[in-house]
């Protein structure tokens, strides 16, 4: 069983490898969306800044007086930035949405994600996903009441006790346990999904149910398969971070961005792994379930003709 | 999170080898006097007017203190007095005090109360007694009153009015007992968990200034002001309490109803302020300076040690620049007091010889939050503790002189652009948080105004802070920043155990200077003008024929004459003169001194070069600058810090899209 986990686990890696273009025109677009909503922030900072000395402030080092000093100013290029961002976070939510259809297609069909099929399977689910998103906000009420609880028992805790790890490390296991059951609950809909693609299964949450029972029957299985993956981006994350802030100097832009970007990548392709693996560990159950008996009608009654009683 | 974990472990393993620890009760040992505290007691520093004698019991499971006091006031005033106005601070924590009534107008330091005002944070204080030596049982005579706003509910001010008057030169001694409900900490003081931290408990006499009484309420933005004298105060506390205060401590002695008393004895202040908890660690460290040595008393709460060493470090290197820059510190002690989670509002305050600090369990070593809070508030000792300006009505004097040489001494002590926040990939220095304050809220106020008076909390702090800083700052480009620092030393000297004025601290710049400095004190004190100095417009055309002579002297394209236009405008209503650089492109310069007095100012040369870089303020000397960014011009554009917000932004931008992602 551990053997064939590792196997899925390495799989999913090499299915999103093998079908990368799917992470690099997501990348694309998750990019354009990230230069459209700071256009307007752009312009207005090349404008303040470009022939400015004090602008070296934030070319040798990293000022951060200058960063408010220019939220402060009445023309700040920071402060137009909040919306447009949201905005095009809120169209790339939309976008994956559509898009998930596609890249579960390709994975658990395992065919060559053409143009005309990703958008052919895209549309095709598009509506299924987003009742299962409405779905996922109601599971995800009770997990955020789980926030909401341990946030008022933390407080509780910060009053009982002079010292402040009791309330830290309560808030640090807390943390973790709300980040495990998101993670499960992931695991859970991303299997929706699967069933979703593999079996044109139309019913949502009849699709849910199914889910839900291979989460149970296989959960470590299933569990441990993400957490890996999950592990693995934010090692690698934190990595990219530390190397940012602390390896770069203040000046190499370039280096800058390809770090970001090469942050971003490991974010998403890692997001596709475990879909690409839940994927695969579905096609393998299929294809490894005992097959049920075939149905065969019962035999019919056989009725023993009864002599008529004699009339009176 | 780990990183900073790593941080706090790393701070406290060097700390262990530092200073020694200690987690037994308070020390016994009687105070040893010092070579310093030898020269006061054989002359007093300051002119003695009140003498406090107060014993005092804490019952720390109910936050209260039963005392009782002994007020001997020595009449200096040069004429008879017959009314007394007191303090009663703690009453300020009631609902309908003033202070309530203006924090929820408009805000206070800190988190500052509830503003459902639960009750846990009601504070008092009651006088149970006042009887006058000679005349008896006075307390009916006892007399709210509320010169600042006519609020009857307000408590914190009676006055008494004797019998007779007491002749000049004489003294009248007050009996009182009183007793304190302490607060859950709000405003400096009060109890959090097994904290209690007591500070501005005891009735306390206002001030003879300005032949007048001088005793304000209690507001939401002010601060304290008082008369000079001694402090015996006994202290009886649980034996497990761990005490410090802002005195020396004289004997200690175990009672047999498992209490202790300690007894403090302070002079040539005028405040004393005390705390107490069982879980405080106790770190002692010492310094010498001019006046011999300085015993450093640092009681640290739960999670909090990986401070320590950032605390003493700190207090070790002001107190040697204070008394290498401004003059001597001429007390044997310093108390620090670091409050503990969750009472977070007693830190960050300055009493005599004692100061209370603030840190987190996971501080980063980057912020240097712990260094700045022990800078500043040690630096009260100067500019509140001796130099006893009044808070009140005068709040820039010690808390803006304080922001100065809290910018001078952080930038000294920890690197000019590092001095708040330090990392490879973020900086941040002490003046650009004073001006990150100011620059919020420039000009609803002046400097000189009452603390009480100014249009919301956000504004006082900014202008009394940070402009003040920024004021001073500025200031030494007009007079140097040696001839400031001389003048602050001369004001120091000059005013210590005193209550000088505002006008006193900028004439005795002007002296100092040799300058007259009306011109910017009127616009920088006493004005909200805001300074902004923009270089609007600077290029370089080829000359045509129609440009006259100048033109004539070009004989081929390699003589071309360049005119060159360069358009300053004052944009602010503050008027400071300005310099101006100019570079060309064949490396030669100019240099323009605008006084300032127009709009606008415009320069043109004919040279064989046109322009590369116009600067104003090229040094970065004018700190009142609202707009630095505006000060320059390059001809080359450099994209480099627009292209590095961006990548910050793109970034931040994508990933909140991923996160938001992963619920499809």
């Amino acid at each position: 069983m551990a053997a064939a986990n590792r196997a899925t686990f390495f799989s999913g890696a090499g299915l999103v490898w093998q079908w990368q273009r799917l992470v690099w025109w997501i990348f694309m677009v998750c990019l354009i969306f990230g230069f459209f909503s700071t256009h307007g922030m752009t312009e207005r900072a090349n404008l303040l800044l470009d022939h400015s000395v004090a602008a070296q402030r934030l070319v040798n080092g990293f000022d951060f007086s200058a960063i408010i000093m220019l939220q402060q100013l009445r023309d700040s290029p920071l402060e137009i930035h909040g919306p447009p961002i949201f905005h095009f976070s809120a169209l790339f939510v939309a976008f994956m949405l559509f898009a998930t259809g596609g890249i579960l297609a390709a994975y658990v069909l395992d065919e060559k994600p053409t143009t005309t099929a990703f958008f052919e399977a895209a549309g095709h689910h598009f509506w299924r996903f987003f009742r299962l998103t409405i779905y996922l906000a109601i599971v995800l009420l009770p997990i955020a009441g789980l926030a909401a609880l341990t946030s008022s028992m933390h407080t509780r805790i910060e009053e009982q006790s002079i010292s402040p790890y009791p309330g830290d490390h309560f808030v640090e296991a807390a943390a973790v346990v709300i980040l495990l059951l998101l993670i499960i609950v992931r695991v859970w809909f991303d299997m929706a999904q699967v069933i979703a693609v593999a079996d044109d299964e139309k019913k949502m949450h009849r699709a849910l149910r199914r889910a839900f029972g291979l989460l149970r029957r296989n959960f470590f299985s299933l569990f441990w398969l993400y957490l890996r993956v999950s592990i693995i981006t934010w090692v690698l994350f934190a990595f990219g971070l530390y190397i940012w802030m602390f390896r770069l100097g203040p000046q190499p832009n370039v280096a800058a961005f390809l770090v970001s970007q090469l942050m971003i990548l490991i974010w998403l392709g890692t997001r596709l792994w475990q879909r690409a693996s839940e994927a695969i560990w579905y096609r393998n159950y299929q294809a490894n379930r005992v097959p049920e008996p075939a149905w065969t009608p019962p035999p019919a009654p056989m009725y023993m003709p009864v002599a008529a009683e004699p009339q009176a | 999170m780990r990183l900073t974990k790593v941080f706090v472990l790393a701070a406290s393993v060097a700390i262990c080898s530092g200073p020694v620890f200690s987690q037994a009760p308070a020390p016994t040992q009687e105070a040893k006097p010092t070579a310093a505290s030898a020269d006061t007691a054989a002359k007093p520093l300051s002119t003695r007017i009140v003498a406090y004698q107060i014993e005092a019991k804490l019952d720390p499971s109910k936050h209260t203190i039963a005392a009782n006091e002994t007020l001997t006031y020595k009449n200096l005033t040069g004429q008879p007095q017959q009314t007394f106005p007191f303090h009663l601070y703690l009453n300020a924590f009631q609902p309908q005090s003033t202070f309530m009534t203006e924090v929820r107008l408009a805000g206070t330091r800190g988190n500052g109360p509830d503003s459902e005002w639960d009750p846990k944070h009601f504070g008092s204080i009651t006088v149970d007694k006042l009887e006058v030596e000679g005349a008896g049982d006075l307390t009916s005579k006892m007399e709210f009153i509320h010169p600042d706003d006519n609020n009857t509910e307000d408590r914190t001010v009676f006055q008494l009015t004797l019998p007779k008057p007491i002749v000049p030169g004489a003294s009248v001694e007050f009996h009182i007992a009183f007793h304190d409900v302490l607060p859950k900490v709000v405003e400096r003081t009060g109890y959090a968990h097994d904290f209690d931290m007591v500070g501005q408990w005891f009735p306390k006499v206002g001030v003879w200034w300005k032949n007048a009484w001088n005793c304000h309420q209690f507001h939401a933005t002010t601060e304290f002001f008082a008369d000079f004298g001694t402090f015996d105060v006994k202290i009886t506390v649980p034996q497990n309490e761990i005490v410090g205060a802002g005195g020396d401590l004289v004997s200690s002695a175990n009672n047999s109803d498992g209490t202790k008393t300690l007894a403090y004895h302070s002079e040539d202040v005028h405040d004393f302020s005390w705390t107490a908890s069982p879980s405080f660690t106790v770190v002692e460290d010492s310094w010498t300076g001019s006046q011999g040595p300085v015993k450093i008393h640092l009681l640290m709460s739960p999670g909090h040690m990986g401070s320590a060493q950032r605390y003493i470090d700190a207090e070790k290197g002001t107190l040697r620049l204070f008394d290498q820059w401004y003059g001597p510190y001429p007390y044997d002690r310093i108390t620090m007091v670091d409050p503990p989670h969750g009472g977070t509002d007693a830190g960050g305050m300055e009493y005599p010889t004692l100061i209370t600090l603030g840190t987190s369990a996971h501080m980063p070593q980057g912020v240097l939050a712990p260094e700045i809070v022990t800078e500043h508030e040690f630096g009260h000792q100067y500019w509140y503790g001796m130099v006893a300006t009044n808070e009140f009505e005068e709040a820039w004097l010690d808390e803006g002189i304080n922001s100065y040489t809290e910018v001078k001494v952080m930038d000294e002590l920890y690197g000019k652009n590092t001095s708040a926040v330090n990392y490879p990939f973020v900086q941040m220095s002490e003046t650009g948080l004073q001006q990150s304050g100011y620059f919020s809220d420039p000009d609803k106020d002046p400097v000189a105004s009452f603390a009480w008076k100014f249009i919301n909390s956000d504004s006082y702090a900014d202008i009394t802070y940070g402009k003040t800083a920024l004021v001073l700052l500025t200031l030494e480009k007009v007079i140097g920043e040696d001839t400031l620092r001389q003048a602050l030393h001369t004001y120091f000297m000059r005013y210590r155990f005193t209550h000088p004025t505002g006008e006193d601290f900028l004439k005795t710049i002007e002296e100092v200077s040799g300058k007259d400095l009306r011109w910017y004190f009127h616009q920088a004190i006493y004005g909200t003008q805001v300074l902004d100095y923009s270089l609007a417009d600077a290029h370089s055309d080829p000359l045509k024929w129609w440009d006259g002579p100048a033109h004539a002297t070009q004989k081929n394209d390699k003589d071309e004459v360049y005119r060159t236009y360069i358009t300053v405008v004052r944009k602010g209503d503050f008027i400071f003169p300005v310099d101006v650089d100019i570079q060309f492109d064949d490396g030669s310069t100019a240099v323009e001194h605008w006084d300032g007095q127009d709009r606008w100012v415009r320069y043109r040369y004919d040279r064989k070069a046109k322009i590369q870089s116009a600067q104003i303020d090229a040094h970065n000397q004018i700190f009142l600058d609202r707009d630095p960014f505006n000060n320059s011009f390059t001809e080359e554009p450099d994209p480099r810090a627009a292209h590095k917000l961006r990548t910050i932004w793109v970034f931040a931008s994508e990933w909140l899209s991923q996160l938001l992602a992963w619920l499809t």
